[in-house]
């Protein structure tokens, strides 16, 4: 099984460090893992801004990247769902979309693929779970809290395989933190008001993190908490489940 | 900057007033919740709805005309009208031929929608709302915020205020059950005294010519317990099949507007009284053009309960009156849309694209989905804003090429801030409230090229 | 043209694709007891509830439930407490001041409290302009569901009928809970 990584725009120039977590976690199951160079961006921030057509290329581009791999795994759920939802579309007059068929994000891969009931990890904090509203209500990775279906959670019972941690889930448990992609900027003020409010309800948990599977919604987060300089910080999943015994990054 | 946008941030800048206005839309919401999950067969049950809504919206012209048939061999007279003005001239003639002064009317958004209200009154009818919310705004002199819940906007101490003014109330006594007994005993002579009863219509029942009226405080029954003429005014979407397809919707609408098990009355009217005339006008508006729309007929399912708007995490914390068109949340968004994209684009941007409405939706109409396709069409249709747009072809031609999007990368770092087309205009936003993110020391890539990950 | 005949030529025009009637593929909420759901139910819907027990006067029932009324309204036989019968009223408006109407359901719906009542007075006024409310039901008339009611044989046979579930209530004004918003302000329904 040949796994090609998916590293998103901002992951890559901000958070390269939930890549590197990626690869450790995931070649730490025996999986084969590769990063095809120079990956840009996936196409979302345009095409929910309302440019679909200005992600034509990069979709292009993404489907050439990542032709030779089983399997492509990225750290990002809002990414990784824009490329299964609106790729096959999108490539419709240009060619087949084969990628969508083939991209999970990172712990729907770990849950549903690998099945892994077993980690090496150790993470001895409070962690609240972010549940993004992609990954939720699009990518299926919790049952969201309006639908009336049996309560399941991917990130859930990942964390509960780390030793030493304890889980919390913030009151109001998928509300929208409003980062949006470009709704961050456009409705700033709307935007804000939200990401305090979601911050201050992951806080009232007890929690030292945020954690979850969208880097862009705990971007948005960690600006405000930087900002306010409030008590909490934010952290990838993969990088908890990532986390070992000796291991030097917290 | 959109119009939502600036109105969203006049709104948040009292920040315990949007608290307070979006725990207590949270709440009606978490009522909704429990209902749903009260049921079993919950989502099945909005599959259904959803299912028999494309049948009948399907069948449109069939429905009505059953509608129409039964409904007059019921002795009830039925008008048609093209667009709110024609909608706003026949409810007029029938007020004149039998010399109507004084009209008590329960809430109806289709009345809004046509402007029916100032229409009348520009003609020497009083028109009063006799929905306690409803009654509120009219005394206040402002169009209701929310479409079930219409003075959810308003605090207790404003209310006690305008009715200290309006009802003489107690100084200073903003207790709810006072206020609304206040009125009660106000509206009683309204109801009284009214010579025209009008209602909308929840449901049309085109197999038996019923129409169904839901409300909680009886104001919709109280109203045309006396006049001698009821109008009832309702939107071609409103007719359903029959009783089989009326029972999905009626388990299903409480539950989702305002989290109850049922409105306290389910009103169904079939024949007038003897002495009494009942009138129904069926209004197009626009909504034939909308079967014409193929990404946007779903609207047509629409039972205007209002849950999308009560989970909306950008409605609760901007309120109704930061929406353009007189529908507030995603409803409002999709369907101002459909009026007039030129006027009510500005709604457009209030979405974080969270997908809960889709999820709340009883009609699982895919609200959500069709804010996005509509942000799509806007460059097509020349309203694209600028700002995004500049972004956005930014964006473009930075990561379709990766040696720039990368020195991007470095050249910010050096720098210390974002590349200029990041920083442009209203980007620099992001700095209201939030610290901008540092740039790693190096990118995943070059870690990667270095070998670094692999370590 | 007519706007009518304008309206439906556009419908006509813009149809889509007809869809098929779904058929119904769930099986809706249904309750073991049926009484004591009723009245759990109804409850919720912020009624009371009282069962007439063999050899019990309803009248005595309903003269314990509101010792203050001095105007009870009912056209029903067997109601002997009534002090006025509306049916014999010229205006409807003389019903204003009512402090009890006693009127009688045809059914009740477990899942929400509903009680349907149709018109069986001269004006159904009656049923939302007294203070109180009591509506007798027959306890062996309860349906589970929404489904079930619309589908009982007789349903369609009313000139006016309503589901009333509990008192007349608002939550207008800061979504605070109150009872008496225009209808009446207690409902009792009585099991016989």
């Amino acid at each position: 099984m040949k796994v090609g990584l998916f590293i998103p725009c901002y992951v890559n120039a901000v958070y390269p460090q939930v890549g590197v977590a990626s690869y450790r976690l995931l070649t730490s199951l025996g999986v084969d893992v590769d990063y095809p160079l120079e990956q840009t961006c996936c196409g979302q921030p345009m095409a929910n801004g309302g440019f679909e057509k200005d992600a034509l290329r990069l979709a292009e581009r993404m489907e050439q990247l990542f032709e030779k791999y089983d399997y492509v795994v990225g750290p990002s759920a809002s990414c990784v769902v824009f490329v299964k939802e609106h790729y096959p579309q999108l490539l419709h007059k240009s060619g087949h979309a084969c990628l969508s068929s083939r991209i999970y994000e990172i712990c729907e891969f770990l849950h549903d693929v690998l099945k892994v009931n077993k980690l090496d990890a150790y993470f001895p904090h409070k962690v609240s779970v972010h549940n993004s509203c992609h990954g939720l209500r699009l990518l299926h990775l919790a049952s969201p809290s309006e639908l009336v279906e049996p309560r399941y959670s991917v990130l859930k019972d990942l964390l509960s395989l780390v030793e030493g941690i304890e889980v919390f889930e913030p009151k109001r448990v998928d509300e929208c933190c409003g980062f949006g992609g470009m709704f961050s900027v456009e409705e700033a003020a709307t935007s804000v008001c939200m990401g305090q409010d979601k911050v201050r309800d992951h806080i009232s948990t007890g929690a030292e993190y945020i954690t979850g599977a969208d880097s862009s919604c705990l971007m948005h987060m960690e600006g405000i908490i930087r900002r306010e300089h409030l008590p909490i910080k934010t952290l990838h999943v993969v990088e908890i489940l990532a986390s070992r015994k000796q291991s030097s990054h917290l | 900057m959109s119009s939502h946008a600036k109105a969203a941030e006049k709104f948040i800048a009292d920040r315990e007033r949007t608290a307070w206005h979006d725990q207590a839309l949270y709440f009606v919401r978490e009522k909704r919740d429990r209902m749903a999950q009260g049921v079993p067969e919950w989502e099945a049950l909005r599959e259904m709805a959803s299912r028999m809504k494309r049948h009948t919206i399907s069948r449109l012209g069939y429905y009505l005309e059953m509608f129409e048939r039964h409904a007059t061999a019921n002795g009830v007279h039925v008008h048609w009208a093209k667009d709110a003005e024609e909608h706003n001239r026949i409810v007029y003639e029938i007020i004149q031929k039998h010399g109507g002064k004084r009209l008590v009317k329960s809430k109806s958004m289709l009345a809004e929608e046509c402007g029916l209200t100032p229409y009348l009154e520009a003609r020497g009818v009083e028109a009063v709302e006799s929905d306690l919310g409803e009654r509120i705004m009219q005394l206040m002199g402002t169009p209701p915020s929310h479409i079930v819940l219409p003075a959810i906007h308003v605090k207790r101490e404003e209310v006690g205020k305008v009715f200290e003014r309006e009802l003489n109330t107690e100084l200073d006594n903003s207790d709810p059950t006072y206020l609304t007994h206040a009125a009660r005993k106000s509206l009683r002579q309204n109801f009284l005294h009214a010579d025209i009863a009008m209602t909308g219509v929840n449901f049309a029942v085109a197999s038996s010519g019923a129409f169904v009226v839901c409300t909680n405080e009886g104001n919709a029954d109280m109203g045309t317990s006396f006049p001698k003429v009821h109008i009832a005014i309702m939107g071609l979407e409103k007719v359903v099949p029959d009783y089989d397809a009326l029972a999905l919707y009626v388990r299903l609408l409480a539950r989702s507007a305002t989290g109850q098990p049922s409105t306290t009355y389910t009103s169904h009217y079939k024949k007038p009284v003897e002495g009494q005339e009942m009138h129904i006008v069926i209004v197009d508006n626009g909504r034939s053009d909308i079967l014409a729309n193929a990404a946007h007929v779903n609207m047509l399912k629409c039972l205007r309960c209002g849950s999308c708007i009560n989970t909306c995490p950008v409605y609760r914390r901007t309120g109704g009156y930061s929406y353009s068109y007189f529908i507030p949340g995603p409803v409002g968004i999709n369907l101002g849309m459909l009026k007039s994209p030129e006027k009510y684009a500005g709604n457009l941007s209030a979405c974080t694209l969270c997908h809960s409405c889709s999820n709340v939706c009883p009609a699982k109409i895919d609200l959500a989905e069709q804010i996005y396709r509509w942000r799509q069409d806007l460059d097509g249709m020349h309203l694209a804003s600028k700002e995004k747009k500049f972004i956005d072809k930014g964006l473009k031609f930075v990561m379709e090429r990766p040696s720039l999007f990368y020195a991007a990368i470095k050249a910010g770092r050096t720098a210390e801030h974002m590349p200029r087309f990041v920083l442009y205009n209203r980007l620099d936003a992001w700095g209201i409230g939030r610290e901008l993110p540092d740039f790693a020391p190096e990118t995943f890539n070059a870690l990667w090229k270095k070998g670094k990950v692999k370590e | 043209m007519s706007s009518r005949d304008d309206i439906l030529a556009r419908l006509q025009a813009h149809a889509i694709t007809p869809e098929k009637r779904p058929e119904m593929d769930f099986k809706p909420l249904a309750f073991d007891n049926p009484v004591e759901q009723f009245e759990r139910i109804l409850k919720v819907a912020g009624a009371n509830s009282l069962r007439l027990e063999p050899g019990q006067d309803v009248n005595d029932l309903i003269r314990t439930a509101y010792p203050e009324a001095r105007t009870i309204a009912s056209n029903l036989p067997g109601i002997t407490c009534a002090t006025v019968n509306p049916d014999l009223l010229d205006d409807p408006r003389a019903l204003d001041g009512t402090d009890v109407a006693v009127i009688r359901g045809e059914f009740g719906v477990l899942e929400n409290g509903m009680v349907w009542v149709k018109q069986q007075t001269r004006y159904k006024a009656l049923f939302f302009i007294s203070e109180a409310l009591v509506i007798l039901l027959d306890r062996r008339a309860l349906v589970n569901n929404m489904h079930e009611a619309y589908a009982r044989p007789d349903f369609d046979d009313f000139g006016y009928g309503c589901f009333i579930a509990g008192p007349s209530k608002t939550a207008d004004i800061e979504q605070a809970l109150v009872i008496g918003a225009h209808g009446a302000r207690a409902v009792t329904v009585i099991l016989e």
